[in-house]
């Protein structure tokens, strides 16, 4: 984990995740194999999260499914639960833990703060605790998902630095 | 003349000093740049825009037509309001549009010469005589257009703030109070936005209100306050403007972050609230409006209501002495005020008739002996760059008083710019005489005198059943007022004039210098429509869009037109309501910025070996590497592409687009989506691939690898990635649902490295010493998984220079660590890293085309002469049908073909055309047979002399042929001659070495 920033209302740091993107139907054979492979039961509602001490599991979207483990693991560990998952001819698992950075966000001005750097409607009746969305942030395409008391915000590698930059800059200027 | 300071909570004690045109004054915190000037006995600060006639401070606010002033000390911020940007300590401001001092103006002859400047000169003057406009018109309006000078160069900190919210409250005058307490503690998430730094409006303003509730206005609206603090779900917004009024309800607000204090560079100076609600209360107000008059724009005319807020608001009477003259009852305001300083009007002018005129009004007049016009009005004003006399008509009858300053009400607008915005509908209303809000477009209402209602007693009862439709408790407001509550007015918007002067103007629209002569004159012109009416004047068009005016000019043709004014139509409101800067507008996506950046897993490797980059797409692409701080971008090109041919070069290949496939019907799918076969393709073979559009035309190209049947990775362009992925999601879910396939970008979870040349194979067995890279074990187009460290790594043999070449893709994580564990192992070798501009060449010389520079959406691979990769045995694919039109199969279609120069000295430039002429005539006369043009043009440091791809019509049988190719600044074409475009290796022995 590496702080950010901290401010008042607001604490950002970023996580070393993994993460898995899987894509499939949804019906009785997938969520079996999920269960067998991870032990885990997917979320059946469309952007419903659940989430645990060790995991974060999302429904994207009507085939696609996000599970971030937050535990520290061996590589070959991930790949190989990639494997077993893509076993399932009728699924597709893409390792996504090292093309993806994550930002946790937490603090009582967190929507303030990210409400700087995206449109995105944060209230909770709009943006129900353990629910998931895919918007823009600091014009860039991020995942976010509502923990309650924080919010895990995922980007692509490649903008990581920029998406520090911004990070940052916007609290140096509040 | 001379102002008086008169006690005020809302200005602060403590004096500071700015200084206008050089000199120093003192005023307090709190001040506006005009309340400042004031204090001080500034009548003069400005010079109009077309006849640069001496203007003063007219309004209190917003609304300001004339005091526009440039801000030094803020970058030479220019066109800034004085009478609504607060002053602090040190301040620098300077008049504008004036030389070489503002009380002596060169520009001034324009008003000499104002006869001639009608409605209309510039379009009527400038026709003639041709070449005038370009080189004399144009240049001399552009050199004296505009007001003050542009700003300097600087870096603003502008940011955004994004707003969801239920209820969006503009003002925090009375009304907008009252309607936020009923919101207090309400399951509604409210934003009340008020553009002074105190709220109250109104109640600040004037002395009107006595009592609310049984507490002063002060007490009322620091109770108010402090419970909406309280409060859990309103929030204030002070200092911050609404200036737009979107669809939707979305609503765009200014702060001014620095309101009264110097700016911070290293802070945000602005904040551009862009707000979504579901309702929208606009509670901003009125206007109050003038009244045109002969020199009604010398400085020392003011709004009446300006006049008495400047009293109120920061303690500043502007005169002793002042003529008052109005058409109606709200003046008595501001005379009972005067009254109460020892102040003695010099006169009361009111064109009312004496039994319409208020009882009260009459009777202090009487008390006071101040002398009182009754049915009378102001004919004109008289005096040298300020009020000096001012001439009165009553009946036949006139009266010249001396008075320096003369306050003037025409009555009140509705501020109902917002509301026009929102694209509401409004009314024209007899009794107050102006429009008000009538229907809403969207969820949009207006309360007080916003919606017209000037009666303080019906606000309650207006605010509670417009509300209703929120569930709250009823609010209630017991107001009593120093005034009666009755308005009444009477229909005046030009008084004559005594003797007809072509330099004595009754101006319409200050702001632009627009004479009610010239609405008239516009209207004899043919120009009766009022949106003609306004382009040909330019009346409202300013950036004050003739708030206190655009209703007289309205009244005054419709005079003219004999037609009710609701019969006119009112010109339309548009965005922004105040002007914004752009700095603001663009917030943060400026500069380091201006967009977002991508970088990949070895950014930093490259920054450290002096890498000069290029942008592709977001991404940052090492261009080529500088060996030297001296070595140009053509010196290291040329040595990348010499070293990596004779010994080895890496490329950061990160970027390519790369997507992962799979599924029970992934096969059919591929088959589908490229124009080859890969029905018989080995599993861990891979294969150059085309996608076509459903035109035939080059879409994409790429690697396929193919793992098995049901599972495939595509690599795409590193632009064309996400066009590509949306692509194939659109087929899946829109042509061929019934396909069972799932796909995922996977081009950020592997760095890319593509390494070739001779060498690369000792490279590879040094790097990885447990792989076996012999041809026999690890051919062509085939790849494999490995372990590497605790991860995998894909590796893949193929190239894209046309040398011995190998893929390798491994996480992001470990990707720098591999990076330079290759460097390590190739430095023996000679390896050097390359760029994008080196691949470009090296590629050329092999004959392989680059999407969008070879190709551009009219290219099909039959042009190409890449038949072979078209299955033709395939019973379907993206485009097939297309690549059977005749139009495609047509034998004259521009088609690839290599360019050689015959004097191996001439340099082919990309871009040029292909002719057969060897020189141009100097002077083009006649269309030049145009054969075609070149797509790729490098100087090849392996063949030592310039090398072209090109499309050229027919092209595959013109092989063998001179052509020309022409030069950039000559008439002199370079003769060519037409080769195959595979200049390097066409047996493929050194790729399959």
């Amino acid at each position: 984990m590496t702080n950010i920033l901290s401010i008042p209302g607001v604490k950002v740091s970023q996580k070393d995740y993994h993460q898995i993107i899987v894509r499939g139907n949804g019906l009785e054979k997938f969520n079996n194999t999920i269960e067998e492979k991870t032990s885990i039961k997917p979320p059946s509602k469309n952007l419903e999260v659940k989430y645990d001490l060790n995991y974060l599991f999302a429904k994207n979207s009507f085939d696609q499914w996000s599970l971030i483990l937050t535990e520290k693991k061996d590589h070959n560990q991930i790949l190989n639960l990639v494997s077993s998952i893509n076993t399932n001819e009728n699924m597709l698992a893409s390792d996504y833990s090292y093309g993806q950075v994550y930002f946790e966000i937490e603090g009582e001005n967190k929507d303030s703060f990210l409400n700087q750097l995206t449109h995105f409607d944060l209230r909770e009746e709009k943006f129900p605790k353990s629910t998931m969305a895919q918007t823009v942030i600091a014009r860039i395409e991020c995942s976010i998902y509502n923990l309650g008391n924080k919010y895990i915000i995922t980007c692509n590698k490649s903008f990581e630095d920029y998406f520090q930059q911004r990070l940052k800059d916007t609290a140096s200027l509040n | 003349m001379s102002a008086i300071n008169n006690k005020c909570e809302y200005i602060s004690k403590n004096q500071i000093k700015i200084t206008f045109d050089g000199k120093t004054y003192s005023a307090f915190e709190g001040d506006t740049i005009a309340s400042a000037l004031l204090r001080n006995n500034i009548r003069l600060v400005g010079r109009s825009f077309k006849y640069h006639r001496p203007r003063g401070i007219y309004t209190c606010g917003i609304e300001e037509p004339n005091a526009l002033v440039q801000i030094i000390s803020e970058h030479n911020e220019p066109n800034t309001r004085a009478t609504i940007k607060r002053i602090y300590d040190g301040m620098e401001i300077t008049s504008q549009n004036r030389w070489p001092s503002l009380r002596y103006d060169f520009g001034a002859i324009n008003n000499i010469l104002s006869p001639i400047f009608s409605a209309g000169f510039y379009y009527k003057t400038f026709m003639g005589p041709k070449g005038f406009w370009k080189n004399l018109y144009e240049p001399l309006i552009r050199r004296s257009a505009g007001l003050g000078k542009p700003p300097k160069n600087f870096r603003s900190k502008s940011t955004h703030q994004y707003h969801n919210s239920d209820i969006v409250i503009i003002g925090a005058g009375l009304s907008g109070l009252a309607a936020a307490k009923k919101f207090i503690n309400t399951k509604y998430k409210v934003l009340l936005i008020e553009q002074d730094s105190y709220l109250g409006g109104v109640l600040k303003n004037s002395n009107k209100v006595k009592t609310i509730n049984g507490l002063t206005p002060q007490e009322w609206i620091s109770e108010t306050e402090e419970l909406i603090l309280n409060s859990k779900n309103i929030t204030i917004l002070k200092n911050t403007l609404v200036t737009t009024y979107n669809f939707t309800n979305h609503l765009i607000a200014l702060e001014d972050k620095f309101a009264g204090k110097k700016i911070d560079l290293n802070k945000s100076e602005l904040t551009l609230h862009k707000i979504r609600t579901s309702n929208t209360i606009i509670t901003n107000g009125h206007i109050e409006r003038f009244i045109s008059f002969r020199n009604n724009d010398l400085p020392g005319v003011m709004l009446a209501s300006s006049f008495e807020k400047y009293i109120h608001r920061y303690g500043v009477v502007p005169e002793k002495e002042p003529v008052i003259f109005t058409n109606n009852s709200s003046s008595l305001s501001l005379l009972k005020k005067l009254i109460s300083l020892g102040c003695k009007p010099k006169a009361y002018v009111d064109s009312r008739k004496k039994d319409n005129i208020e009882t009260e009004i009459k009777k202090i007049l009487k008390d006071k002996e101040i002398p009182f016009f009754s049915d009378a009005e102001i004919e004109g004003c008289d005096g040298n760059k300020k009020v000096e006399t001012i001439t009165i008509r009553q009946g036949k009858s006139f009266n010249k008083l001396k008075s320096s300053m003369l306050c003037v009400s025409g009555g009140y607008n509705p501020d109902i710019h917002l509301f026009t915005q929102s694209k509401g509908l409004v009314k024209w209303d007899k009794n107050i005489l102006s429009f008000k809000p009538d229907t809403p477009f969207q969820k949009t209402i207006t309360l007080g005198s916003t919606s017209g209602n000037y009666n303080f007693k019906k606000l309650c009862d207006e605010i509670n059943e417009k509300l209703s439709i929120f569930k709250t408790k009823k609010v209630s407001l017991d107001i009593n007022l120093n005034v009666p509550n009755k308005f009444s007015i009477k229909e005046l918007w030009e008084t004559k004039k005594k003797n007809n002067s072509n330099w004595s103007k009754s101006f319409i629209d200050l702001h632009n210098d627009v004479t009610t002569k010239d609405l008239k004159q516009a209207i004899t012109e043919g120009f009766d429509r009022i949106e003609h009416l306004k382009r040909y004047t330019t009346n409202s068009m300013g950036t004050d869009q003739g708030k206190i005016s655009s209703i007289n000019s309205l009244a005054i043709v419709s005079k003219i037109l004999k037609k009710e004014i609701s019969e006119v139509g009112t010109t339309t409101y548009r965005p922004p309501y105040a002007p914004l800067s752009f700095a603001a507008i663009a917030g943060r996506s400026t500069y380091e910025f201006y967009d977002p950046e991508r970088k990949t897993s070895i950014h930093s490797w490259h920054l450290k070996n002096n890498a000069v980059f290029e942008d592709v797409g977001q991404w940052k692409r090492p261009w080529y590497f500088k060996a030297s701080e001296n070595e140009t971008m053509h010196q290291a090109v040329q040595r990348e592409s010499k070293m990596l041919r004779e010994n080895a070069g890496i490329l950061d290949g990160s970027t390519l687009g790369k997507i992962e496939i799979k599924g029970r019907d992934a096969l059919e799918f591929m088959n589908l989506m490229y124009t080859n076969a890969f029905s018989k393709m080995k599993p861990m073979t891979s294969r150059y691939a085309m996608m076509l559009g459903e035109d035939g035309m080059i879409k994409d190209d790429g690697i396929i690898c193919k793992i098995s049947d049901q599972h495939f990775i595509a690599t795409t362009t590193s632009s064309g990635a996400p066009k590509v992925l949306a692509d194939m999601e659109e087929y899946l879910q829109t042509e061929w649902p019934h396909l069972q396939v799932y796909l995922n970008s996977i081009t950020e979870q592997f760095s890319t490295f593509n390494i070739s040349g001779p060498k690369t194979r000792e490279i590879m067995m040094k790097v990885f010493p447990d792989i076996d890279f012999s041809n026999d074990a690890f051919p062509f187009m085939t790849f494999k998984n490995f372990d590497y460290k605790e991860t995998k790594i894909r590796i893949m043999r193929a190239s894209f220079t046309g040398e011995l070449g190998y893929e390798i893709y491994i996480p992001p994580k470990f990707g720098l660590e591999l990076w330079e564990e290759i460097f390590s192992c190739g430095k023996e070798f000679n390896l050097i890293p390359y760029g994008t501009e080196t691949m470009h060449l090296l590629r050329a010389e092999k004959g392989y085309i680059v999407i969008g520079q070879e190709t551009d959406g009219t290219v099909t691979p039959i042009d190409l002469n890449y038949n072979w990769m078209i299955g033709k045995n395939k019973k379907d694919f993206i485009g097939k049908r297309s690549l059977s039109r005749p139009d495609t199969s047509r034998e004259d279609r521009k088609q690839l073909v290599g360019l050689s120069p015959i004097n191996k000295k001439d340099i082919i430039e990309e871009g040029q055309h292909i002719v057969e002429l060897n020189e141009l005539p100097k002077k083009i006369k006649n269309p030049i047979k145009y054969l075609g043009h070149v797509s790729s043009g490098y100087h090849s440091p392996n063949l030592n002399h310039s090398i072209g791809l090109a499309m050229i019509r027919g092209g595959k049988n013109l092989l063998g042929q001179k052509f020309f190719v022409t030069a950039t600044g000559k008439t002199k074409n370079i003769p060519v001659e037409i080769v195959n475009p595979v200049f390097i290796d066409p047996e493929n022995k050194r790729l399959t070495s």
